[in-house]
């Protein structure tokens, strides 16, 4: 099975974490990975975007427009730029995190509406599985780590689930940081059970 | 054993399953990672560094490979610039131990700088070019390559693109091979070796041309470049080259839904685009009515194919740049197969199967690129704009010229300081122009510390001999930090890993006769501002060393030692103007439903905050 996936957001938000994981899974499975992450050049805050393409032995490295199963989106506004690579009859996962540039906050520039963003991933055809930053749960006091959380979701609501079984993610993220192992099987967990906002054009 | 790496990192095993006994370069995206790579293993025969620039590093490996050895030199597009004087004479004189420069172009510029197309160097210094089409091809060229180098006796690129460099692949990882522990040879021969006088300079030019038709012959041997003709003559022949190869496959599987014929489909995969190989073209010409050349950037092959065809009475179409079908600029993907199909084989494959729909990104937020929180630079900028409004000046009529690297962040809001960028060190030369040029305001010039050694100091030198009326500030973060926090001359001894001599900016500046010597703390913005002020007062060269370590670098090992201080909101106080994010544009400034909040994940105390609010509303304190 191939698997081609479009993560994008902004840097500090550990989506590239969500390729390496899901990359990592692919491995252990000796299937075939190309990961593409591209941060630009802003260290914190700029755009991200990364590509992984799974199951194909040579592959160019840029995924085709309409070619993503799945596409991980954990910035509203950058959701936008991830449209047009969304397969029709895929799934879209937002995450509507708001991280406002600096001219938005000081009202000089304009930020698109939530439901525009959604109107604009609904015409591309794929399923939208909204999640709001406001569902987040917490773990002994503290917000869980939104992009495990958000892969959680991904298992229950995208053909993840049909490449990889959901234990082997959850150890794969709890080996990564053994600090946080609990807090991250939990995230997981909460992600895979969690009722989304929204889930449009299934 | 399978690990997942990059394209960076498979030039690193290539060239350690070469056996190589030195690696040099100098950082920049997307070539950074191989070097980066080849500095976290241990190898005790193989001496790897990051050289002042890429001359410097290219020199270095010069003597390596005169003297035997096989050595690795890497560099950005850009920096091939920087090391090509070198580059070209090292190919004249050519070398005996097996020689390797890796190069990384970034075609659709995912970090900045021009758009070029190193091919064109190899191109005029006759030198062979591998383009590796996979992460795969990567480790196993780059080993190949040595050996070509050694057969050739001279110098070979390798040349990844940015996808492929900075991209992962689960590959196999080859054994490293040992390394030669020959003796140096020490060949003294002044008509290879020199270019002093028309015979030998005319002599080596021949035996150049002749190196790379003999690699032309061994990459042929080799079979490097691939030519599958299809079943039925007289159809369409696909030239490709690098990773561009791997879009073939995936573009003619949406265009079988369009009824193309796959027997009448013939390719040639390049891995070698320089020397263009002739033979394998020419039976493509003979055997196809029709060819489609897909190269990112520059149409070398393309030509070379037009050469051909007129050479062999070929009358067919020739599909590629140079009849407007594909743009010199971006990078090529699936689509740009599509259309080439579609024009060589009028397939009607629908429009909405290539052409972008960019409706949805139009609507997303601009998101220029800026400094991170608790950057020092932010305080250089913030500095500098006071000082201009405290000299009663105009921001329109101060030039602040501006240099590659972090340091250029100020062009953009809410700072708004810096206004150009050329290359590495052009700052200072720049305003000396302007100055000369007659401008009547004082003429700034900023870079940074890394860049200070790989190009400024020329320069300054320069400035200094002739007395130009300029200010510099060297905005000194002691790392090499755009390109992921890589050491430099400047990065103190404690912050390495490995045993350097530190070589301090601080005591460059006035040992070369800087009469008006400042250095300033960017955090202390009342004494950066008084300073800068001033030194746009004098008469000649002034130099400002505005140092404070990169807040990144600073954070890590900060938070192994544990926060110090913090900066709290007094909500009293605090009215939501906003003017410490208009001024500041700190992200971790974060406007609450009153009052300002501050992100604690991103807070890095540097307190410029503090410095412009004017209502007492932010305070620095210790923690208790």
């Amino acid at each position: 099975m191939n698997l081609n996936i479009y993560l994008v957001g902004v840097g500090g938000q550990g989506i590239l974490t969500i390729g390496e994981i899901l990359s990592s899974a692919a491995m252990e499975k000796d299937l075939p990975v190309f990961f593409y992450p591209s941060k630009g050049m802003a260290q914190r805050g700029g755009f991200v975007k990364a590509q992984l393409q799974i199951g194909k032995k040579n592959v160019g490295p840029n995924i085709i427009e309409k070619g993503s199963d799945i596409v991980f989106a954990m910035e509203t506004s950058e959701a936008l730029k991830a449209v047009r690579f969304a397969k029709p009859g895929g799934t879209f996962l937002l995450l509507a995190n708001f991280w406002a540039p600096t001219d938005v906050i000081l009202g000089k520039a304009s930020y698109p509406e939530l439901d525009k963003v959604i109107g604009e991933i609904q015409k591309s055809g794929a399923k939208l599985v909204l999640i709001s930053d406001k569902d987040l749960p917490e773990y002994e006091g503290k917000k869980v780590a939104d992009n495990i959380f958000m892969l959680g979701a991904a298992m229950k609501h995208s053909v993840l689930n049909k490449l990889f079984d959901s234990a082997d993610i959850d150890r794969i993220v709890q080996n990564r940081w053994k600090r946080a192992s609990a807090s991250n099987h939990f995230a997981f967990q909460a992600g895979m059970d969690y009722q989304p906002q929204l889930i449009a054009g299934e | 054993m399978k690990k997942l790496i990059t394209g960076n990192e498979a030039i690193a095993y290539g060239a350690l399953a070469a056996g190589i006994k030195v690696a040099c370069g100098y950082p920049g995206t997307p070539s950074t990672g191989a070097i980066a790579s080849l500095l976290t293993m241990d190898l005790p025969n193989t001496h790897v560094e990051w050289s002042t620039n890429e001359k410097v590093a290219f020199d270095l490996a010069s003597g390596v490979a005169w003297a035997g050895h096989r050595v690795l030199c890497t560099m950005k597009m850009s920096g091939v610039n920087v090391a090509y004087d070198s580059i070209i004479s090292t190919a004249y004189s050519g070398c005996d131990g097996g020689f390797v420069i890796y190069v990384a172009d970034d075609p659709g510029t995912n970090a900045g700088m021009c758009e070029q197309d190193s091919r064109g160097f190899a191109l005029m210094s006759d030198m062979p070019m591998l383009e590796p089409a996979s992460i795969e091809e990567a480790i196993s060229l780059t080993t190949y390559a040595f050996e070509l180098s050694e057969a050739i006796k001279g110098p070979v690129f390798v040349r990844l693109t940015t996808p492929l460099a900075n991209g992962f692949a689960s590959v196999e990882i080859p054994e490293p091979a040992p390394v030669s522990q020959a003796d140096a040879l020490l060949i003294h021969d002044i008509n290879r070796f020199t270019k002093a006088g028309a015979v030998i300079c005319m002599t080596q030019h021949r035996d150049l041309i002749k190196r790379l038709a003999h690699a032309g012959e061994l990459i042929e041997q080799k079979g490097l470049n691939r030519l599958d003709l299809g079943k039925k003559k007289g159809g369409l022949g696909i030239v490709a080259s690098g990773v561009t190869v791997q879009y073939i496959e995936e573009a003619l599987a949406v265009a079988d839904k369009y009824g193309i014929d796959r027997e009448k489909i013939s390719v040639l995969g390049l891995r070698a685009s320089i020397p263009t190989p002739k033979q394998q073209l020419s039976q493509l010409i003979d055997f196809c009515d029709k060819i489609l050349v897909l190269e990112e950037l520059e149409p070398h092959i393309e030509r070379d194919v037009y050469i051909l065809a007129r050479k062999r009475g070929y009358a067919g179409q020739i599909i590629g740049k140079i009849d407007g079908t594909f743009d010199r600029v971006g990078e090529y993907g699936t689509k740009h197969v599509l259309i080439g199909l579609n024009k060589a084989l009028s397939l009607n494959i629908p429009e909405s199967e290539y052409k972008s729909d960019t409706t949805a990104e139009e609507l997303a937020a601009a998101r220029p690129i800026t400094v991170c929180s608790g950057c020092p630079h932010r305080g250089t900028y913030m500095a500098i704009n006071r000082a201009i409004r405290k000299l009663k000046l105009k921001k329109q009529d101060v030039i602040v010229n501006g240099d590659i690297g972090c340091t250029i962040l100020g062009m953009n809001p809410p700072f708004n300081t810096v206004w150009n960028e050329i290359s590495m060190g052009a700052s200072i030369g720049l305003a000396q122009g302007f100055a000369y040029a007659g401008v009547k305001t004082p003429v700034l010039a900023t870079i940074g510390d890394s860049t200070f050694f790989h190009g400024g100091i020329p320069s300054l030198i320069n400035a200094i001999q002739h007395e130009a009326n300029i200010v510099l500030i060297i905005m000194d973060n002691e790392w090499t930090a755009m390109t992921g926090m890589q050491i430099n001359p400047g990065t103190p001894c404690d912050r390495h890993e490995k045993p350097y001599k530190h070589v301090d900016i601080a005591r460059i500046v006035p040992a070369l006769g800087v009469e008006h010597f400042w250095q300033i703390n960017p955090f202390d913005q009342d004494h950066a501002t008084d300073v800068i002020a001033e030194a746009m007062q004098l008469p000649g060269v002034k130099v400002i060393l505005s140092r404070q370590e990169c807040a990144i670098q600073a954070f890590r090992k900060g938070s192994k030692e544990g926060k110090k201080k913090i900066v709290r909101v007094v909500e009293e106080n605090c009215n939501l103007c906003k003017l410490c994010i208009s001024v500041t544009g700190c992200s971790a400034l974060v406007p609450g439903e009153k009052v300002m909040t501050i992100d604690p994940a991103l807070c890095r105390q540097c307190g410029m905050c503090v410095s412009v609010c004017n209502r007492n509303a932010m305070v620095m304190e210790d923690v208790k």
